[in-house]
């Protein structure tokens, strides 16, 4: 991996490798530009189960403490349950301590305002210009405020939230065999008893010892699921689980421990929330087409983003939306419990539809809209991205296009979607249409374009 | 230019970092100090730590906690703790090291971080230096994400604290004492209500809630803070002993039975008087700016006197070059003193035991044992600094006073029979100080003459 991107430090926060890359002084400073910018009140700060998050802990508290700010810290903890007490208690914002789905050796800083948002792109480099200015509030022996904890209501909050929107005792009722992979990370003891005594499901878990590390690539694809598709056919489950380290995402396997694709998932999602509220979806530019038919079946409209959970959420904030995400990543974001990627509403979303249709996953994923993806990535030159986009956009005179974040090219039975990334030297490619043939072809099309003006390697994931 | 203010409000140097917080001691001062103290450890030892209960501390320790795991040290979080009680914890717990969070005897605003070795002692300056050299460098030895330390928190600290104290004194036999005590919303409270309830003892105690913004009073331990509180109670209350701590109980003050607020110089004289005939060791390790006492009390029980320059690390040097049995005891004329059956730390509650042991044993009253030293007077007095006029200044005052006996070890003594004065650039503030003492009345001539002798080249 190139050198550079051990470290990261922009307008989405730091992240990076702990120890010679992201250190304890970078997340002190960091944490005291974010109390600076919040100003002097409470802070929540919650982690995920790195072994590098305690030490992170103590120096983001140190640098909040030293603005003059209190710490609340709420331990391990999922992401969108740490934004949820946030909003809930009205602190002045909050801080997650988790790289999501990086790797171990990763970690990073999330924040959030006084409502569990993410910043948005306007305050975002607010504060960073803050951070790189050092101008930071130093509190004196009188302005420091104390560190407190609350480790228990936060996880109250986030499942009262979400059963105010699930029929829960017909869940129950059911007793589903549910298989879960937690990764040993903050979902591990709270969605146990989420599943278990919450739902009432006769649970059968692996990996939710949240003082043992990763025990799999920490991201739920289908690729890095093997473990929860076995346990799902061993004992018999009628669904399997799996979160990444924070619990903000979600993958799932079906009875026959096939694992879903991400997109299927969001769009059951997003048939169950239109389900029960009116109104429009976002999600990003390189989700499948299948949210646009499911949305058309209840009559409503879909708003694309550029990539990233910010965008989506801002898009869902402009336009009011009742549901959202981004399919390949697994994230459910439904405002009604919090405008964050929840897996428990996910979860409990797909188990409620089970409950009323009395259909197998299977079942459910197989009648959604039949799409083909490929994704990919190519490395390029810096400096060529732009001919290329043109490029591409030449070879495709009549087709609609939009420019929102990198090239996506709408044909009539599918579509194309090149983008450069934001922590990597390559660009992503997504492909979708009806049939495999058809998306094969459109690929290679597009491939063969790169390959005819220069751009060297290829490296298709599956 | 460096502004008055910044250089009053911040000090890094051999003895730590100390300064105010907000103003001058900074978070990444902190975060940057625990590194350097991680790095500079040998790796893979546990670190105890503990802070006094100034509000900053909160901060501090977050920052220390940090930079301590970040290094791959496990840390032994102590809490609220006596710094006494951090460096004993250190060599129970068998760590690589420590640190105290704490300004001692400064005011609220300040905070500090000391540095412990393996033995719990203060690093030596060759340490220290190299502690520094880290620091400076900013070259840390962060360790990989799956090498990363953790905390435990120790709540038995105190009790295994008082187990040691026990062992060397009869608490049994203090118990008939009642004991007043200005803990000056410090750390002293918390080993004295336990002693309390563990063995009977009567300390009975003011100023004794913990507090983080304002304390009672200045916590310093002189005669002129024994003289506020603890002092006008003695009588009212009829104690037989009266003491006060800083905010680290590493210093005490004493008050004796009938009301007098008793001089910080004789602390180290009195406890003299106490171990040098209990033995082996001859030596007393004192700073050249304190009583001349110690000298005749130390003739009385044929020990000797080794004058040392001002400053923790000058004592602690010193005593690297003796033999352990040969030292009875080293300190400063402030309160604080090191005994070698304690390792040689800095403690006032070991110090305050061993005054009650010397009531007990020798059956009679602080004040008659006081009255029984001959009389002192000490004048002291401080002229803002100018620092490049300095060595003039000491030239001038070396010349005009060369009929006494010249030391240069640290600033310029002269002693005559009798009579000695010191000027010398203090380690902690830009100013001057003047120190002048006479056995007998106060000698207020000399020291009016040398105040405005210094006062001349400000």
């Amino acid at each position: 991996m190139p050198r550079e991107h051990l470290l990261k430090i922009g307008v989405s926060g730091i992240r990076g490798v702990v120890g010679d890359f992201l250190t304890p002084g970078l997340a002190c400073a960091f944490a005291q530009a974010f109390g600076t910018y919040v100003g002097a009140g409470r802070v929540v700060v919650g982690r995920d189960t790195r072994s590098s998050g305690e030490m992170l802990h103590h120096a983001v508290a140190c640098g909040l403490l030293a603005a003059g700010c209190e710490v609340v810290d709420v331990g391990i903890l999922p992401t969108p349950t740490i934004q949820i007490y946030v909003g809930a208690t009205r602190t002045r914002g909050g801080i997650a301590i988790t790289a999501s789905h990086n790797p171990p050796e990763y970690n990073a800083l999330k924040l959030f305002n006084s409502e569990g948002l993410f910043f948005n792109s306007y305050e975002r480099g607010e504060l960073l210009d803050l951070y790189h200015q050092s101008d930071f509030r130093r509190a004196t022996n009188e302005e420091i405020r104390r560190a407190t904890a609350d480790y228990a209501t936060p996880t109250r909050l986030h499942i009262e939230r979400v059963l105010r929107h699930v029929n829960a005792a017909r869940i129950r009722q059911r007793h589903f065999r549910v298989a879960l992979d937690a990764v040993n990370g903050a979902g591990s003891v709270m969605t146990v008893g989420f599943l278990r005594d919450t739902l009432g499901c006769e649970l059968h878990a692996i990996s939710i010892d949240p003082t043992k590390p990763f025990p799999r690539i920490a991201e739920p694809r289908p690729d890095t699921l093997g473990d929860l598709s076995n346990l799902v056919r061993s004992v018999g489950a009628e669904v399997g689980f799996a979160q990444d380290p924070d619990g903000d995402r979600l993958a799932v396997a079906d009875e026959t421990g096939r694992v879903l694709d991400n997109d299927d998932v969001l769009a059951l999602a997003v048939d169950a929330a239109l389900r029960r509220l009116p109104g429009d979806v976002v999600v990003n530019l390189t989700t499948s087409s299948v949210i646009d038919e499911v949305a058309a079946t209840h009559g409503r409209r879909v708003y694309r983003t550029p990539v990233g959970e910010a965008n989506v959420v801002e898009m869902m904030q402009a336009t009011g939306a009742v549901i959202g995400g981004e399919g390949s990543n697994g994230g459910i974001i439904f405002p009604a419990v919090h405008l964050c990627r929840d897996s428990y509403t996910g979860m409990a979303f797909l188990l409620e539809r089970m409950a009323e249709t009395g259909e197998t996953m299977s079942a459910l994923a197989g009648r959604l809209p039949r799409f083909y993806r490929k994704l990919g990535k190519v490395s390029y030159a810096h400096g060529r991205l732009g001919p290329l986009m043109q490029a591409l956009e030449e070879s495709f005179p009549d087709v609609q296009t939009d420019r929102s974040d990198g090239l996506k090219l709408i044909l009539p039975g599918g579509w194309i979607h090149v983008r450069a990334s934001n922590t990597e030297p390559l660009l992503r490619l997504a492909a979708e249409a009806r049939s495999e043939g058809e998306v094969e072809e459109l690929y290679a099309r597009v491939l063969r374009l790169f390959e005819e003006s220069g751009t060297a390697l290829f490296d298709t994931l599956a | 230019m460096i502004s008055q203010q910044a250089a009053k409000s911040l000090r890094i140097s051999h003895v730590g970092l100390r300064g105010v917080v907000g103003s001058a001691l900074t978070a990444s001062h902190v975060l940057d100090f625990a590194a350097a103290f991680g790095t500079f450890l040998e790796p893979g030892g546990a670190v105890v730590i503990g802070r006094d209960p100034r509000a900053s501390g909160v901060m501090m320790r977050e920052g220390l906690l940090a930079g301590l795991l970040a290094c791959g040290h496990d840390v032994i979080d102590l809490g609220i703790a006596p710094t006494p009680v951090i460096q004993h914890s250190i060599r129970r717990r068998d760590a690589s090291g420590g640190v105290s969070i704490g300004a001692s005897h400064n005011s609220a605003e300040w905070n500090a971080l000391k540095f412990f070795g393996r033995e719990g002692t203060y690093l030596s300056t060759a340490e220290a230096g190299e502690l520094l050299d880290i620091y400076h460098l900013k070259k840390f030895a962060f360790v990989e994400w799956n090498q990363i330390g953790r905390v435990t928190e120790e709540t038995r600290a105190i009790d295994r604290y008082l187990d040691d104290l026990a062992a060397n004194y009869d608490f049994p036999a203090l118990r008939k004492f009642r004991v007043l005590v200005d803990c000056c919303n410090g750390t002293s409270s918390l080993i004295l209500r336990r002693a309390n309830q563990r063995f009977g003892t009567a300390f009975i105690l003011i100023n004794e809630q913990i507090e983080g913004v304002s304390f009672a009073h200045e916590p310093s331990t002189t005669r002129d803070a024994v003289a506020l509180q603890l002092a006008p109670l003695m009588q009212p209350l009829h104690a037989d002993a009266g003491f006060l701590f800083d905010v680290d109980s590493d210093r005490v003050a004493l008050a004796a039975e009938d009301g007098t607020p008793v001089s910080e110089e004789v602390v180290l004289p009195l406890l003299a008087d106490y171990l040098l005939p209990r033995g082996p060791g001859k030596l007393i390790i004192a700073n050249i700016s304190s009583t001349a006492l110690l000298e005749e009390i130390a003739a009385r029980h044929g020990g000797r006197v080794v004058r040392v320059p001002v400053g923790r690390q000058a004592a602690i040097d010193a005593l690297s070059t003796y033999r352990p049995e040969q030292i009875a005891l080293a300190g400063e004329g402030t309160g604080a003193v090191m005994m070698p059956q304690f390792r040689f730390v800095y403690d006032g509650i070991a110090s305050m035991l061993a005054v009650l042991s010397m009531l007990h044993e020798s059956g009679r009253t602080l004040s008659q044992i006081l009255n029984s030293y001959p009389k002192y007077s000490i004048l002291k007095g401080q002229v803002p600094l100018v620092t490049q006029r300095i060595p003039a200044l000491l030239m001038d005052l070396r010349a005009r006073y060369s009929d006494g006996q010249v030391s240069v070890l640290d600033g310029l003594r002269v002693d005559w029979p009798g009579r000695w004065f010191h000027v010398r650039v203090s380690q902690t503030e830009p100013i001057v100080r003047v120190i002048c003492e006479q056995r007998g009345d106060p000698p207020r001539e000399l020291f009016d003459a040398l105040m405005e002798e210094v006062r001349s080249f400000a």
